[in-house]
């Protein structure tokens, strides 16, 4: 099933702080929800293994994630495409990094997703709130991250 | 055609046990929770088996690496298609389409999402469960097709490349002048309907047990299983001999009604078995059984065109009936098959034509379900008589009677070839619209009308096709050459006078041992609770075709019925010995012979001259008192001919009359009354009767207004749990009332019809038709089943908005 959804943080640092964040693996395993292993394995590639719970079934989730079309640290287009047992997942972003004056940053993001499997067929009801929570939890850590990396 | 109980005139009833409210003998194990059923059977060394799907639609396998789940304690094994093709034949395809190859799992190429890619066999199902998240699955995807008008177009994508088309069947049928009709006819009209994919989804899943002995040679298989021909077909696919596979039918099956076909799943675990030298077991766990259990029924989109006169007279019918089978062929294609034995229903259509299609689509393979096809094709004709009667301004149920065959009328030969061998359709009209009292039923409509709320009766009359012929095969297939679809029962009296049986099936819930009971004690005069109905494995067996197609009340009990004619003729042969007079003279009755100069014999001294005395024994007579019969379905034999065939011996009738009310927001409609009149024949057992109608409908309310295996545009399956897929509980079936009429067919040894398919057959149309009588009135209709909630509350606003802005 499709799944999209768009959306505009804010985030107190400069554009080039948070572009090298959101491409460090180290960091993003640390801040994407579930998380268990996140490694490079070429320029703009990473492998992403997750673990993730979807309404009533949990389960785990292999990936890779590729960025191209880079700009740093203004925009990037992200692809993602993996399977577990929570069904297979395919999706694409488009990231924008805005300077906003003051160390600050803005991040919007549109992503398009097709998601199958368990989490389509028994998560359906719930996977856009899922989605969006989740996303919420990436933010709220990569918060973390700056103001204290040690805790997130 | 009444049974002869013997020389003397009836008594006060005319049977004693047939016909007469007595317990169901299975019921006291399975109220009791003793039933055996395929998950209590255990074996020490046990391995067990989960299957990894792939969630694409369609899909190439490039590689499936499980060496991580190998390298986990107490994974035995991890099996591919790739290993299976190079080890086993294909799964048998009653159709002549060879390039439609079907293996237990996906060998290349997936088709559906869900399809089952490798299994894993383990210590325990959790293990299993758990390596197959180890294992590695990589793939390309292919493009899909989902529509089954779309797999028929020239740039479709191809589910099986080399097919080379989408389409498994392609039949077109004219019986009778329809063009002449329609031509001749004051009028014409033409609509579509669809029937959702739904099924039977019973609370067992599919479940299978296969042990190889190799000391032996031999393969024991027991399964939660409903399938003609089961033992053939996993020898077949296995490459072993007939007598190599034993399939023990002593296995409770927790319901069916025709999807525990099991055969993918029996031929896999057999391989297993014998590859492991172990017992094997694979019991689906929900997922597994909606995704990919093979347990779809059909989805088919008919367009209709009726021609009719002014009077209502329905002169002919063209329908065209296009089935989306999923991905592989299966039975599933000959469900378009059945319902050409009663194309017309109950009604005197002159002429039909009729095309039968069957495309493969990237959705689940579909099986037979209830009814094999035949609740689809009632749901279309009722729709038509429906918008007949509209069109015309005429009372629906009015255009029904006019266009009944009338019980002067049978036999009754339809356009197709099938002659109906009995029925009084208006007697049972008239006694349904007294038991419900129609009159106070409009009443109530009119008054939940004025309440505000949305209120339609409808109506609905089909027939049950029953006996379970099977030549719909030779008729859709022309290599296909089946002429009989035998049933067999062995019964044996020993020594100390007990009577034992013998059937040659499993069952799932139909009450074959009641059955068999009843039969055999109503002939030869005995206490049917003092008979044994054993199952014997498929070795010990006769030839017999399962319990499909509405068939074992006509052709288990008459195969046991005529067994017990033969033993009692043997019964009464050695009284007439004894009491030196001619058989003629016998009067038999169970438990003493009397002889019409006052002497008698009793049943003990018969049953020791025949186990211990060949002295005492007429000359020639083998000694022990044992028989068996095989029995051909009663009117069948004959290869179809200029496209028509007879197909089935006997036709049940049912009318359904209900009253539907819902709210014009909410739009969730409530059987506010129930009313079904159900014709049978003769009634062997009435409570396994009236629980089939029941249960029947309980199933056709499912099928109108809930249950559907939904996918989405990727083809994904959005109703794979009990949380997606609705059942109807106890909130959404009502009381049922059931009016019984008995008009006996002349074909069957006590004038019984078949009633394993009644309710499903005609509560989906009579459904629809109240939902769409009580939005009339607001110029729409709703043309696809399952009704659901939303569909009515959505077009009843949209209709409502429309008027508002217009008006």
């Amino acid at each position: 099933m499709k799944l999209n959804f768009s959306g505009k943080e804010t985030i107190d640092v400069a554009p080039q702080t948070l572009w090298d964040a959101v491409i460090d693996p180290e960091i993003l395993q640390k801040v994407v929800p579930g998380c268990r292993e996140m490694r490079a394995v070429g320029k703009a590639e990473y492998i992403m293994a997750l673990d993730l719970k979807v309404a009533a079934v949990g389960g785990s989730f292999e990936g890779k994630i590729a960025l191209f079309d880079m700009h740093p640290p203004a925009r990037c287009q992200i692809t993602v495409s993996g399977e577990g047992t929570l069904g297979t997942g395919t999706g694409s972003a488009s990231v924008v990094i805005a300077d906003e004056g003051d160390g600050k940053s803005s991040i919007s993001y549109e992503a398009d997703g097709d998601v199958g499997g368990l989490v389509a067929g028994v998560g359906q009801r719930v996977l856009m709130g899922v989605a969006k929570h989740l996303t919420r939890q990436f933010f709220t850590s990569l918060k973390k991250q700056f103001t204290n990396p040690s805790t997130a | 055609m009444v049974h002869d109980m013997g020389s003397k005139p009836m008594r006060d009833k005319k049977y004693r046990f047939l016909s007469q409210p007595r317990r169901v003998v299975e019921d006291r194990r399975f109220v009791a929770g003793k039933g055996k059923y395929i998950a209590d059977y255990d074996r020490a060394d046990m391995a067990h088996v989960a299957l990894m799907p792939c969630h694409l639609p369609a899909a190439r396998i490039d590689a499936i690496d499980a060496s991580a789940a190998l390298d986990m304690l107490g994974v035995i094994d991890v099996v591919t298609g790739a290993e299976l093709v190079a080890a086993i034949d294909p799964l048998m395809n009653g159709l002549d389409t060879p390039k439609v190859r079907r293996y237990p799992l996906a060998v290349g190429q997936v088709r559906y999402a869900g399809e089952w890619v490798c299994a894993v066999i383990a210590e325990s199902r959790a293990i299993a469960e758990d390596a197959i998240e180890h294992i590695r699955l990589e793939t390309t995807a292919l493009p899909y097709v989902l529509d089954p008008e779309q797999a028929l177009r020239d740039d479709s994508p191809l589910v099986h490349p080399d097919h080379n088309s989408n389409v498994l069947l392609d039949k077109k049928f004219v019986w009778g002048p329809v063009d002449d009709d329609f031509a001749a006819a004051d009028h014409q009209l033409n609509f579509c309907v669809t029937w959702g994919r739904n099924s039977t989804v019973p609370i067992e899943t599919f479940g299978v047990v296969a042990e190889w002995n190799a000391w032996e040679q031999m393969l024991d298989i027991r399964a939660s299983v409903q399938m003609p021909k089961y033992a053939d077909q996993i020898a077949h696919a296995l490459g072993l001999a007939g007598n190599q596979v034993r399939v023990h039918y002593d296995i409770d099956v927790g319901g069916s009604y025709g999807v525990k076909r099991g055969i993918k799943h029996a031929v896999l675990i057999g391989y297993l078995a014998r590859k492991l030298h172990r017992p094997v077991r694979l019991i689906e766990d929900r997922l597994e059984n909606m995704r990919a259990g093979d347990a779809h029924g059909p989805e088919r989109k008919f367009d209709v065109s009726v021609a009719f006169d002014k009077d209502g007279t329905v002169r002919s019918m063209k329908m065209r009936a296009l089935d989306n089978a999923g991905a592989y062929a299966g039975r599933a294609p000959f469900q378009l098959g059945k319902p050409i034995g009663a194309i017309v229903g109950p009604y005197r259509i002159g002429s039909v034509a009729y095309q039968a299609i069957s495309v493969t689509t990237n959705k689940a393979a579909q099986e037979a379900v209830r009814g094999f096809g035949q609740a689809p094709t009632n749901y279309a004709l009722e729709t038509a008589m429906d918008r007949v009667s509209a069109f015309l301004d005429m009372d629906r149920l009015a255009l029904r009677q006019h266009n009944f065959i009338k019980t002067d009328e049978f036999p009754y030969l339809i356009p197709s070839g099938s002659t109906y061998d009995s029925g009084d359709y208006h007697t049972v009209i008239d006694k349904v619209m007294a038991a419900a009292e129609y009159p106070k039923l409009v009443a109530t409509c009119n008054q939940l009308r004025k309440d505000g709320m949305m209120a339609g009766i409808g109506i609905a009359t089909c027939l049950e096709p029953s006996g379970g012929n099977s030549s719909f095969e030779p008729l859709l297939n022309e290599r296909n050459q089946t002429t009989t679809w035998m049933e067999s029962c062995q019964i044996n009296i020993d020594a100390l006078g007990t009577v034992t049986a013998r059937i040659h099936t499993t069952s799932s819930g139909q009450g074959h041992e009641t059955l068999v009971s009843t039969v055999i004690g109503e002939i030869l005069g005995i206490d049917p609770d003092s008979i044994r109905v054993v199952r014997p494995n498929s070795l010990e067996s006769l030839p017999g075709n399962s319990p499909v197609g509405s068939r074992m009340a006509i052709m288990l009990g008459g195969a046991a019925a005529r067994a017990a004619e033969k033993l009692k003729a043997k019964i009464i042969a050695i009284a007439a010995h004894h009491l030196q007079c001619d058989a003629t003279r016998i009067d038999y009755q169970g438990g003493a012979m009397l002889s019409a100069n006052g002497r008698h014999i009793t049943w003990d001294d018969i049953i020791e001259s025949a186990h211990r005395q060949i002295h005492q024994l007429p000359d020639g007579m083998d000694p022990g008192l044992a028989s068996f019969d095989i029995m051909q379905v009663p009117t069948g034999g004959d290869l179809p001919k200029d496209g028509k065939v007879h197909m089935y011996p006997c036709y049940s009738f049912e009318f359904h009359l209900v009253l539907v009310a819902f709210d014009p927001i909410i739009g969730k409609p409530e059987i506010r009354s129930y009313t079904i009149g159900h014709d049978c024949g003769t009634v062997i057992n009435p409570a396994i009767v009236s629980g089939m109608t029941y249960g029947g409908i309980a199933h056709g309310i499912g099928a109108a207004l809930l249950e559907e295996f939904a996918y989405d545009e990727s083809g994904q399956l959005m109703t794979q749990s009990f949380l997606d897929y609705l059942m109807p509980s106890s909130h959404e079936v009502p009381d049922i009332q059931l009016v019984k009429y008995c008009t006996p067919s002349p074909h069957t040894v006590f004038g019984q019809k078949g009633s394993g398919e009644s309710g499903y057959l005609g509560a989906p149309a009579a459904i629809s038709s109240a939902i769409n009588h009580a939005v009339a009135g607001l110029d729409i209709s709703f043309d696809k089943l399952p009704i659901r909630m939303s569909v009515i509350s959505d077009k009843i606003a949209a209709a409502t908005h429309h008027r508002s802005d217009s008006g």
